[in-house]
Formats: structure tokens, C-alpha cells, sequence
């Protein structure tokens, strides 16, 4: 039987943070993960992560997991890819497949990072080939390169719902829309937004009646449901799709835990079964620890941190550490985590319906109920301002932790200042040079650059653009709307591309100038 | 078990569903009305439910039914579900052929 | 072939291993080594993996990350296996299961 220090079952962001940080320490790590690739759900996040630079914001996911995978090698980890565990046992025995049969290992310590499995809901048709969850079709376009269909429908507005839509758009899929049972979109605005200008409807307060198809998915019908979530007769709706996706949740895939006898709660602000931990991820049994989704679902820059604290934690427990370096290393780890958990979706609010911003500023009910912000409700924003000239438009109007636009900004007009969650405003004073580097660096591409006095007639107005083929300059074509409709005929006047942008292209298209705050997106000519 | 029931509620009479012959376990192919049945028929827990109809016995272990299931034997005996015990957890946590589980390679 | 993803906006051009030839119910078929066998079954339009036991109901790819188990078929004789997480080899020999066989109901 082989021993070590501290094994860490799972290899995604808070397995792996941990394992750094108990390795950096002297402790003698292993990392068991049952997939082929290790890194966990990080590989399929294509898109700029939110946060701030100590949470690695605007870097995409994959990006921070090849970076963490490099500060695991460096760090000494040994990680073991093709190992389920299949068992935990009484002194932190741990059976391992590896291969064509099992090993047994020891350590003085185990951490659990084994995170979490989709929920899913149950309708007519559900067990057809072509429904499939979210994770499904991330995992098929961004993994292996495969579009999961043609024809999509998705189920569920929070943020894994909303940023795989956007994933299938990319991917060249067509979303006939987002449907949710909530009567408001889950998950934040911008990425609701940035959907909805590609033409995505929204269908808030409706579910999935039937999947149709005898041999796999061919359609699908949807209806609106009243309060009490009953079909509203009359309402339904019918579309040709190929697929279906489900993205209803996450539930903490706790069930070694449970196998070793720590003690768990039913609570449902952290998504079902979970451990009893401390603040640290120490569990009832002493040298058990957990980090990440297993102990309550987040999100994947939580879950590095609480990976940290608890390998940090760990280190202290068997005596590589003492008690003050814990505490105060735990400390700075902490403050990153208490940022995170601000503001409009920190977990507290959960549920919650919050009809004001942080500075008192009442919340776009059109974003909430339709997916994008109405014309007039825009003005109202901190981010919004008019002036001669090329500024930005920042359509950011939800207290989230993110802030890279202000360090992006080489002339320091855009504030958030300490608050990480305020609203971003612009500072007036200062004269914009029409860099794009906000435009590129905002996470939930809701920064546009604004010329009002292009042209005689005309305005400029410069977007974020993910997509291919990439249009070319001098191309006819039209706005679109926050809606996804089209508003005016628009010509592309400049596309620009560079390597500080990280893939998102800056599209600069001319529209009459009564349009300037209307159009948000650009389609080509058919 | 940390919830004992009282076995000798009332729950009504067993009135079937429109949606009773939905499949819930994927994989043990047990439907909703099978399941609620089942409450009526005395199987007030997880264990006893996963004993009587294999729901998440199956190969992958209520990965994807658990949550499922027991909402709806939450709701066929009115109770909120965080009182329901979940079903034991196992080893081994994942499908693995019996070959190679017995084969110890170390 | 029209599933596959040529270049991507992000994740730029897909990177595959070399070509390799399968069977699916005796029909030969192309794929690229090491990706996912259903992943190769997709990019040839399959949907359906296998028919359930009990009611013969088609399934397919749900999870794709190995959990759910929906997707086992019968690959080199041997039933149950997940297709989503088993990698593609050349010459495989790739099933519809029908229950836990690859016999036809």
C-alpha cells in the first residue's frame, strides 16, 4: 500500500489549487481524476472569466487551467489521470482504479474536490437521443470539436444556461431560444445580453411540454406556466429542433463523503447534499477536508481559492505549517474569496428578486424578463454618457464582482473604484483614444465604443465580435437591436484584431446616427 | 435512519397522474406512478424505495434520478425533502466490471 | 461530416489524431484516434447508441462525461461500455446494445 501526505481526489480548479498549495508547503501529494484530461470542467470555458486580477479575470477558463496545471507540475503534484476512486475507507484508505484493476492507497490527510453533476428535470420525450445537458454540449464542441446539433433549444436561464448558449452560437449552432419556469433570468444580465443581440428570444415563465421524435429529438413544444408552475392552457409553442439542452442546476457529487462517514446536511443554498465543514473545508473527521462545488456550488474562481485555503489548511494539520502562517496565509485567501461573493448574485441573494443597484439606480425589469435592456431604460446607468468624439458605453448594470475595464483603460477614464461590485462609470474628464482595450477586456462584452459625430449623418459604434467568419471591412449589412432585430442598414468600417484582445475582435460599424444607442450587434447581408 | 416516519399516516387514497408513465431512473426504466405506488405501498425511504423498484440501482447509481426520485417520494408524502435521508453511498462509486474489481494491484 | 468543427473563434483550428477505421453494425466508418467513440458517431450522423432493456426506447449521448451511463453500446464484444469516455481505436468493432446484448430484440 502506498502512503502519502495528502491525496486529493479530483483534478479540476480547487483540487488542483490545493495541491499546489500543500506541495509548495513539502507535503508529498497525489491527485486521483477518472477522466483522461485532468483540469476538470475548466477545459470547456471558452469564455473571459469575472472577477478581478487576483482572480484571474478576463483570462479564459482553459487558459487558467493550463496555468494551474503548470503551477501543479512545478509545485511537485503528482496527478494520476484514468484513476476513479471508487471508495473511501476508514483511516483515509482510498481504493483506486487504475488500469485494469484496483490499488489501495493511505495518506494522513484526504481532500475531496470532486464537484458536482447536472440536475435534470423530467418531460415527455426527456430520455430521447437529443436531449442532452449543458455540460453534454460543452463538452462535445469545446473538448472535441463536434457541434451537438444543428437546431438548439435551451433549458435554463442562470449562468451555465446563458454562457453555453452563447458557447453553441459560437460553435455555429442556432439557438431557437432560452426557456426558463422562472419568471426572471437566473444567471447575469450581460451574459443574458449578449445572447439576446444575436437574435436569441427568451421565454422566461415557460417549460418544456415535449420533446417530440420517435427515434431522436425532431421538435419540441414549450408552454408558459403560471405561478404556481401549472401549463397555462393556449400558450404552447412549437419548434424544429435537433436538440434540446438542460442546464437546471448542479448538485455537489458528495457521495465519498457520505461513504467515509462525514457528517452531512440537506441544504439547498449550496445545491443538496453537502458536508459540514469549517470555514477552511475542514469536515466532521479530523484530516478530511473538501474544497470547491463537493461542499456547496459555486463557481470555478471560488473554488480555486477554497482549494487553496484548504490545502493550506491541510498543511497545518499535519504539522507542515503553523498555526499563524495558516491563518494568515487563509487570510489574504479569504479577502479574494469575500470579493467574489458580492453583490447582486453572491449567494445570499440567491433567489432574490433585487430591484435596485448598489448606488440606488433601479434595475432593468427588461433585462430580467426578456433577456436585454430596453432603449429607455439605458440613460439611467453610470456607464452611459454622450459626448463629441469616440467614448465608451459601458451596458453594465448589475452589482457583479468584475472589474478589469477599469485597469484596461490606458487613460483611466472608466471608474469602479473600491467596491469591486460598482457599477463602472465613466470619468468625463479625460478624453477616450479609442483604444478597445475595455471593449476587449470586459468579460461580459457589454463595453461598445460610441462615435456619435462620425460622420456627417452617422455614428460609429465599435463591438465586441466572437464569431466566424469574421466580416471584412467595407461589408454591407445591418444593426441589430439589443433585441436581435434589425434596426438599420449598417456598413463594417473597421475590424481589429490583436493579440492583447484574446480572440474577441473589435467591430466598428457605421449606422445613421439615430441609431448610435440602438444598435449593439451586426448581422451580414443575406 | 435519523427520520423515522410515522408508518401509520394517512396518505389518501393513490390517484394516478398524466404524467405517472414517465420514466424517471433512466437506467432501471422505473416511471413516476411506479414510484408513487410504491410511497402507498409502505416504502417510506430511499432505501426502502431503491429495494423495491432498483431506482438508481442501475449502472450509474443515481447519478441522474436520486435527486428525481426523491422529490417526488417528498411530495407524495408531503414533506419538504431535506428530511429524507438519501440513499447509502457505496463503494464502488462507478461502474467497474467485476473482473477488475477484484483484481488488487497492490 | 457537417457536425464537425473546422476552426473555432476561440479555440481556433480543431486538432485531431489520425484517421482511423471502425465499424458500427458492420457498417465501416471514419474517426480520428483517442477522440470519444460517440464523438466519431455524431460526426457520422448515429443518434442512437442502444434500446433499453425493459420498453426498447432509443437512447443516445446525455452527459458525455461518463455519469449517466446512457450511452453504452457494445464495443470488441463487450457490453456496457461508456462511448462517451472510451477512446476510438483503429478496427473497432462498434455495437447498437440492445438491453445488455448486441442480439436484436
Amino acid at each position: 500500500m502506498k502512503r502519502f501526505d495528502l491525496i486529493i481526489v479530483g483534478a479540476g480548479p480547487s483540487g488542483l489549487s490545493a495541491a499546489i498549495e500543500a506541495a509548495n508547503r513539502g507535503m508529498n501529494v497525489v491527485v486521483f481524476d477518472e477522466n483522461e484530461k485532468p483540469g476538470g470542467q475548466l477545459f470547456k470555458q471558452i469564455h473571459k472569466f469575472f472577477g478581478s486580477k487576483e482572480h484571474k479575470a478576463k483570462v479564459r477558463g482553459f487558459v487558467i487551467g493550463e496555468q494551474l496545471l503548470k503551477e501543479a507540475s512545478e509545485a511537485g503534484v503528482t496527478v494520476v489521470l484514468n484513476a476513479t476512486v471508487i471508495g473511501l475507507y476508514q483511516d483515509k484508505e482510498v481504493v483506486v482504479k487504475i488500469g485494469d484493476g484496483v490499488e489501495h492507497y493511505k495518506a494522513d490527510s484526504v481532500l475531496i474536490a470532486t464537484g458536482a453533476s447536472e440536475n435534470m428535470v423530467t418531460f415527455e420525450g426527456w430520455t430521447l437521443p437529443g436531449v442532452i445537458g449543458a455540460g453534454a454540449a460543452q463538452t462535445m464542441m469545446n473538448l472535441h470539436g463536434i457541434k451537438p446539433g444543428q437546431k438548439v433549444l435551451m433549458l435554463g436561464s442562470g449562468n451555465v444556461g446563458l454562457v453555453v448558449s452563447f458557447q453553441l452560437l459560437q460553435a455555429g449552432c442556432e439557438v431557437v431560444g432560452l426557456v426558463d419556469a422562472a419568471p426572471r433570468v437566473g444567471g447575469y444580465g450581460v451574459h443574458a445580453a449578449k445572447i439576446a443581440r444575436c437574435g436569441v428570444p427568451f421565454y422566461l415563465s415557460h417549460t418544456i411540454v415535449k420533446a417530440e421524435g420517435t427515434d431522436c429529438v425532431t421538435g419540441v413544444t414549450i408552454a408558459q406556466v403560471d405561478k404556481n408552475f401549472q401549463f397555462v392552457e393556449g400558450s404552447e409553442k412549437h419548434f424544429d429542433v435537433d436538440t434540446i439542452c438542460l442546464a437546471v442546476g448542479l448538485s455537489p457529487m458528495s457521495q465519498l463523503l457520505k461513504m467515509a462517514g462525514c457528517k452531512m446536511e440537506d441544504n439547498p443554498k449550496r445545491g443538496g447534499q453537502v458536508p459540514i465543514c469549517d470555514e477552511f473545508g475542514a469536515t466532521s473527521i479530523p484530516g478530511i477536508f473538501v474544497a470547491g462545488d463537493v461542499s456547496g456550488i459555486e463557481e470555478a474562481s471560488s473554488a480555486m481559492i477554497g482549494g487553496r485555503i484548504a490545502g493550506i489548511t491541510a498543511a497545518q494539520y499535519l504539522g507542515f505549517i503553523d498555526k499563524e502562517e495558516q491563518l494568515t496565509k487563509c487570510e489574504e485567501n479569504k479577502k479574494a474569496l469575500d470579493g467574489l461573493r458580492q453583490g447582486m448574485f453572491a449567494p445570499k441573494n440567491r433567489g432574490k428578486l433585487v430591484e435596485k443597484t448598489e448606488e440606488g439606480i433601479p434595475v432593468s425589469m427588461n433585462l430580467l424578463e426578456k433577456g436585454f435592456i430596453a432603449n429607455d431604460e439605458m440613460e439611467r446607468f453610470p456607464g452611459v454618457t454622450h459626448k463629441a468624439g469616440v467614448h465608451p458605453v459601458m451596458e453594465c448594470t448589475q452589482n457583479i464582482p468584475c472589474n478589469p475595464c477599469q485597469d484596461a483603460c490606458p487613460k483611466h477614464c472608466i471608474k469602479i473604484g473600491e467596491k469591486i461590485t460598482s457599477l463602472p462609470a465613466v470619468d468625463e474628464s479625460v478624453d477616450c483614444i479609442g483604444c478597445g482595450m475595455c471593449v476587449a477586456s470586459c468579460s461580459g462584452q457589454a463595453i461598445f465604443l460610441l462615435d456619435e459625430t462620425y460622420e456627417e449623418g452617422f455614428a460609429a459604434v465599435t463591438l465586441p465580435y466572437e464569431f466566424l467568419p469574421l466580416p471584412k471591412e467595407g461589408e454591407k449589412g445591418y444593426g441589430l437591436g439589443r433585441d436581435g432585430k434589425v434596426v438599420c442598414e449598417a456598413e463594417v468600417v473597421q475590424v481589429k484584431t490583436a493579440k492583447a484582445f484574446d480572440h474577441t475582435n473589435l467591430l466598428t460599424i457605421k449606422v445613421p446616427a439615430d441609431m448610435a444607442m440602438k444598435a449593439r450587434f451586426y448581422k451580414k447581408e443575406a | 435512519m435519523e427520520n423515522i416516519f410515522d408508518r401509520s399516516v394517512d396518505l389518501g387514497e393513490f390517484v394516478p397522474q398524466p404524467d405517472d408513465d414517465m420514466i424517471v431512473c433512466r437506467c432501471e426504466e422505473v416511471t413516476k406512478g411506479q414510484i408513487r405506488q410504491a410511497v402507498h405501498d409502505g416504502m417510506f425511504t430511499i432505501t426502502e424505495i431503491r429495494r423495491y423498484l432498483r431506482t438508481g440501482m442501475g449502472l450509474c447509481q443515481g447519478q441522474t434520478c436520486a435527486k428525481l426520485v426523491k422529490r417526488i417520494v417528498a411530495n407524495e408524502l408531503k414533506v419538504s425533502m431535506d428530511v429524507l435521508e438519501p440513499a447509502s453511498s457505496r463503494a464502488p462509486m462507478r461502474p467497474i466490471e467485476m473482473e477488475v474489481f477484484a483484481r488488487e494491484n497492490n | 461530416m457537417a457536425d464537425r468543427i473546422i476552426e473555432h473563434p476561440i479555440l481556433g483550428k480543431t486538432e485531431k489524431g489520425k484517421k482511423v477505421t471502425f465499424t458500427f453494425d458492420g457498417k465501416e466508418m471514419e474517426g480520428y484516434e483517442g477522440e470519444p467513440i460517440s464523438v466519431a458517431l455524431k460526426a457520422a450522423g448515429v443518434m442512437k447508441h442502444r434500446y433499453t432493456k425493459k420498453e426498447h426506447k432509443p437512447r443516445g449521448i446525455f452527459c458525455a462525461i461518463g455519469r449517466c451511463t446512457d450511452c453504452v453500446m457494445v464495443v470488441d464484444g463487450k457490453p456496457n461500455v461508456r462511448t462517451c469516455v472510451t477512446p476510438l481505436k483503429e478496427g473497432m468493432k462498434v455495437q447498437t446494445q440492445y438491453g445488455v446484448s448486441a442480439e436484436p430484440f
